[in-house]
């Protein structure tokens, strides 16, 4: 194994298990920063895919946006409400739980197929790109991101942003005092 | 294997110039304070009190480790040390001068800007962990406040950026002085990739990066805590805020990352405001003054002149300037940094579009 497979296995490693603590925790603050490792690890494993841009865009949205605001909404709920949710003590087997096994278990046998029926080491359209020399060198990323985003992408990227808009305005709206007439 | 070595070197070295700067600026910021409210400061450890922060690192070294009976523990003991580690991350993009620089990523001030995020989410560990109100509500402010702030800043650092074309740092710093691959000009017409000097940095290239430089260096202020935009910890409403339950050496580390990011945010706008390792002297004529004064050690010399006056300024504020109140803190930062910052990005779109 080389240094580049260790580093692998280890981010690995860290994200599915701070992953595994925050679905499994009862303390739901503890889970919250542990959620913090998990993003991080995620962050990780976008550097070893080359995708240095990503990583970097998880931290700032996910780490420095909304894992701050979930933390945000939980400091400003109230205790009594916290502590019925984190008094919520259900066995591991139950009935309530069978949906979410279900849809887990379902997720894992789509994860599965595809894992095995994709062909990671020859992809025909990474193929056709190295055939047609259609291959961005990894120094260039950026540059590329912000070309497709302002010319293939642009439509999608301008409903996202109003998509976002639309939130703006209905949190600007829900958190208007009711009969102060602006 | 003498790669990883090299790294881990350049990490102790690091650290180790972080904390040299911190012994500095503590005994720096309690002399400038004395100074400016008319007193002397220390003065009974060694000549003229410099042996001051060396006792106080005793003092905290050897403070018993105490942990509050409803506190977090786990969240707790870790706050301080995420809370450091995010902003000591941040050095490791940071250029020293032509050629050196830890890590050269062609993302390197996007980077910056996502590692220092992780303070944020340190102090609300430690606002937490802590189960103190005081401490909480200052955590609360500090995130609400950051968070804020982060946006001019981002804005401000975009505009560079927009004329600039690249996030590497070391181009952004190279850009500015007479190593630049391309020209530089002086307020847009005289080109003076060849004078160099003061004319040739990023506030003189385009006047209205002065704007922008002006928002950043509020904002920072702001993101590493410092008075004016000190509620987070304002003693006379939250006793000391997230830090109030930490002693001795987590208290130490709080301390060391107030103070590194201090150097950090100070640092960053040198890069991108005020050219980087260049040297302020131009060419002139036969006196090739910028091409004497430009080199590695001249470099290293410059950026930290540079960085140490924009801290020296950063402790001038404090010292002089009241607390702003939250309101304030607020109004000045969505009704005033926020569209000053959007108008200097569209100013630099301009700038780009028709007059460089």
């Amino acid at each position: 194994m080389n240094l580049v497979q260790i580093m692998f296995y280890l981010m690995a490693f860290i994200t599915l298990g701070s992953a595994l603590v925050v679905a499994m925790g009862k303390n739901l603050v503890r889970s919250i920063f542990m959620f913090f490792v998990t993003l991080f690890g995620l962050a990780g494993l976008y550097v070893l895919a080359l995708a240095d841009f990503v990583a970097v865009t998880q931290i700032v949205i996910y780490v420095g946006g909304i894992l701050v605001l979930i933390l945000f909404a939980f400091m400003l709920s109230g205790k009594e409400s916290l502590a019925i949710a984190q008094q919520h003590t259900t066995p591991y087997i139950s009935l309530k739980n069978l949906p979410a096994f279900l849809l887990a278990a379902l997720f894992l046998v789509v994860m599965l197929n595809v894992v095995f029926n994709a062909d990671v080491n020859n992809l025909p359209w990474v193929k056709a790109a190295i055939a047609t020399k259609n291959v961005v060198p990894v120094n260039g990323t950026i540059n590329n991101i912000g070309v497709s985003l302002m010319t293939r992408y642009l439509l999608p990227f301008e409903v996202i942003s109003i998509l976002l808009m639309i939130a703006l305005v209905g949190a600007a709206h829900l958190s208007r005092k009711e009969g102060a007439k602006a | 294997m003498n790669f990883y070595i090299t790294y881990f070197i350049v990490a102790a070295g690091l650290f180790a110039f972080v904390g040299l700067f911190t012994m500095f600026g503590v005994y720096a910021e309690r002399k400038v304070s004395a100074f400016i409210q008319h007193r002397l400061g220390p003065t009974e450890t060694g000549k003229y009190g410099t042996l001051q922060v060396l006792a106080d690192m005793l003092k905290m070294v050897q403070k018993e480790l105490i942990i509050p009976a409803g506190a977090d523990k786990i969240l707790f003991l870790a706050a301080p040390i995420i809370i450091f580690i995010g902003v000591y991350l941040g050095f490791a993009a940071l250029p020293w001068a032509p050629g050196l620089i830890p890590a050269n990523i062609n993302i390197g001030l996007y980077y910056i800007f996502a590692i220092v995020s992780i303070e944020t989410l340190g102090i609300l560990m430690a606002g937490w962990g802590s189960n103190n109100k005081y401490s909480i509500l200052g955590a609360m402010r500090s995130a609400a406040q950051i968070i804020s702030y982060e946006i001019p800043a981002g804005f401000a650092l975009i505009s560079v950026v927009m004329i600039a074309q690249t996030l590497n740092l070391q181009d952004i710093a190279m850009q500015q002085g007479i190593l630049s691959p391309d020209k530089a000009k002086f307020f847009g017409f005289l080109d003076v990739s060849q004078i160099g000097g003061f004319l040739s940095w990023n506030v003189f290239q385009a006047p209205h990066l002065l704007v922008a430089f002006v928002i950043y260096f509020i904002a920072s202020l702001a993101e590493s805590n410092r008075a004016p935009f000190d509620i987070p910890e304002a003693e006379s409403e939250l006793v000391a805020g997230f830090h109030t339950e930490f002693t001795g050496l987590q208290f130490a580390l709080v301390f060391l990352a107030e103070y590194s990011m201090m150097f950090l945010v100070s640092m960053v706008g040198v890069i991108l405001f005020l050219g980087a390792w260049n040297t302020p002297l131009p060419n002139m004529g036969s006196v090739t003054l910028a091409t004497w004064t430009t080199g590695t050690v001249w470099g290293i010399i410059w950026i930290l002149i540079k960085t140490l006056l924009l801290v020296g300024v950063q402790m001038w504020i404090r010292w002089t300037l009241p607390r702003l109140r939250v309101d304030q803190l607020m109004n000045l930062c969505w009704k005033i940094l926020t569209p000053l910052a959007f108008l200097c990005m569209l100013i630099s779109g301009i700038w780009r579009l028709w007059v460089m």
